[in-house]
This record gives structure tokens, C-alpha cells and sequence, in this order.
């Protein structure tokens, strides 16, 4: 499968995850528990299975070493945006706060894995 | 925001509302599968020029929650915006988990192996630290305490 199409393959199984996932977000209740879902691994799910698939699970192991790194970036976006949408609307809340994920990502990144 | 409209919130069951789909637009879903889409191609990218570690740090990149939390907002109210992004935290370390679980047995046991039990272990991580939480009270203090009048 050339490089192309795959990328291809993986944006649209991806799409159709993150679709899926959010579709349980909305269903559940109370609202801190659908919160779950919002941080769930749809499109790590679709892109390493079929990076694995494609190239081999060696390829997909560095992947997932960024991810880890990601995470934390993800843990850190998740409390920004606890004091950034008490101050601001949800957009610029949310948007704000990919600061705190850049940071914490790109430093670990830079620090320990690049 | 109201403190109250969070204790509600956290006050009730857990459960699922299958008819809050049917107030799901087709349109919000597009959003998502959109954001999703791009994120997954421009980790791919990313991978492909700077290298996989680089490209994986945009599989837990949060590119679909602002369109997510602009959604809430709109349709639920702040309160519930600052609820879904509270438990983000949790989903977040979960994701860790996921993330560590396929590095260890990715090469061993295969991907659709490897990537059920990654699935299995957030699941489990984001569960337990909620029902953690849920069990401690945390979440009602949260909601005293943090968020404002």
C-alpha cells in the first residue's frame, strides 16, 4: 500500500472512531464520566493498527513512545482547561489551553525521546 | 459557574441515555469525524518527516476536545463543559496507559492482541480511577470548592 493511501486509510478509520467514541460520550451520564471518553484512544487505535498492520509492529513502537509522552500533554491540557473555561468561553478555553499540552509534550519530547 | 449545576451532575447514576443520540446533528458528527481525520493524517505526516516519536505525540494530541467542549457549552451550559473536561484528566492518564501497554506488547503478542489489551487497560485505568473518585467523594468536592459562583 503506498505511503498516500495509507495515510488515507488512516484518516478515515480514525474519523470513523472518534465518531464512535463520541457517540458514547454523549449517551452516558453524569457528565464528568462521558469526560472519560473524551480523552480515549480512537485515533491512537486506528493509526497504530494499521501502521502495524502495513509496516509491521517494529514500526508502530516508536509511535506509541510519542504517545506516551502526548498523554501527558493530554493530562496537563485536561487541568489548564479546568481554570481556562471557569475564565473564558469553551473555544477560547480549550484553544488556550493546547499551550499547556505544547509545553508539556515538546518538553518531554525535546527532553528525553527526540 | 454554578457549583450546584456540578453536584447535580456528579449526584446522579451512572447510565446511559440512548435517546440523547437521537439530539446528536449530523453536523457535529462531520465535525468530529473531520478533526479525527486530519489529526490522524497529520500524525502520520508528522511521523513520516520528523520521525514516529514526533508523529506520536499527536495521537494524544487534544484536537477534537475544543470542538467537543464548544458543543457542550452550547447545548448543556459551562458547568457541564468543565465536567466533561474534568474527567479529560482521567481519560488522559488512562491514555498513558494504553500508550504504555502497546509499547510492551506490541512486538510480543501482535498488533490486534496488543491493541485489544492497550483498549483494555484504559478502559480499566479510567474506570477504576472514577469510581476512585466517585467512591472518595472528590468529584463533589471538586465541585464545592473549585468551581466558582
Amino acid at each position: 500500500m503506498s505511503a498516500l493511501l495509507t495515510l488515507l486509510v488512516k484518516a478515515i478509520v480514525a474519523g470513523v472512531m472518534v465518531v464512535l467514541f463520541a457517540l458514547i460520550g454523549e449517551a452516558v451520564k453524569p457528565k464528568r464520566f462521558a469526560g472519560l471518553f473524551a480523552a480515549a484512544p480512537a485515533i491512537a487505535l486506528a493509526s497504530l493498527l494499521i501502521t502495524a498492520l502495513t509496516r509491521g509492529a517494529p514500526a508502530a513502537v516508536p509511535f506509541t513512545l510519542g504517545m506516551l509522552a502526548g498523554s501527558a500533554g493530554m493530562v496537563a491540557y485536561c487541568l489548564v482547561c479546568l481554570v481556562t473555561l471557569d475564565r473564558l468561553h469553551a473555544l477560547a478555553g480549550s484553544l488556550t489551553a493546547w499551550v499547556a499540552w505544547v509545553l508539556v509534550a515538546g518538553g518531554i519530547y525535546f527532553a528525553v525521546l527526540r | 459557574m454554578r457549583s450546584h449545576e456540578l453536584l447535580r451532575d456528579d449526584s446522579q447514576p451512572i447510565g446511559i441515555e440512548i435517546s440523547k443520540l437521537g439530539a446528536v446533528a449530523p453536523k457535529e458528527h462531520l465535525i468530529r469525524f473531520g478533526f479525527g481525520a486530519i489529526l490522524a493524517a497529520a500524525a502520520g505526516g508528522i511521523g513520516m518527516l520528523f520521525g514516529p516519536k514526533a508523529g506520536g505525540l499527536f495521537l494524544a494530541f487534544p484536537a477534537i476536545l475544543p470542538a467537543s467542549l464548544t458543543l457542550i457549552e452550547k447545548k448543556e451550559g459551562k458547568a457541564e463543559a468543565w465536567a466533561d473536561a474534568s474527567g479529560g484528566i482521567i481519560g488522559a492518564i488512562g491514555l498513558a496507559g494504553f500508550a504504555g501497554t502497546a509499547y510492551l506488547l506490541l512486538e510480543a503478542a501482535g498488533p490486534v492482541l496488543a491493541l485489544a489489551a492497550a483498549l483494555a487497560v484504559w478502559a480499566g485505568v479510567s474506570l477504576a480511577m472514577y469510581a476512585a473518585v466517585r467512591a472518595t467523594r472528590l468529584d463533589r468536592m471538586l465541585d464545592e470548592h473549585i468551581a466558582k459562583e
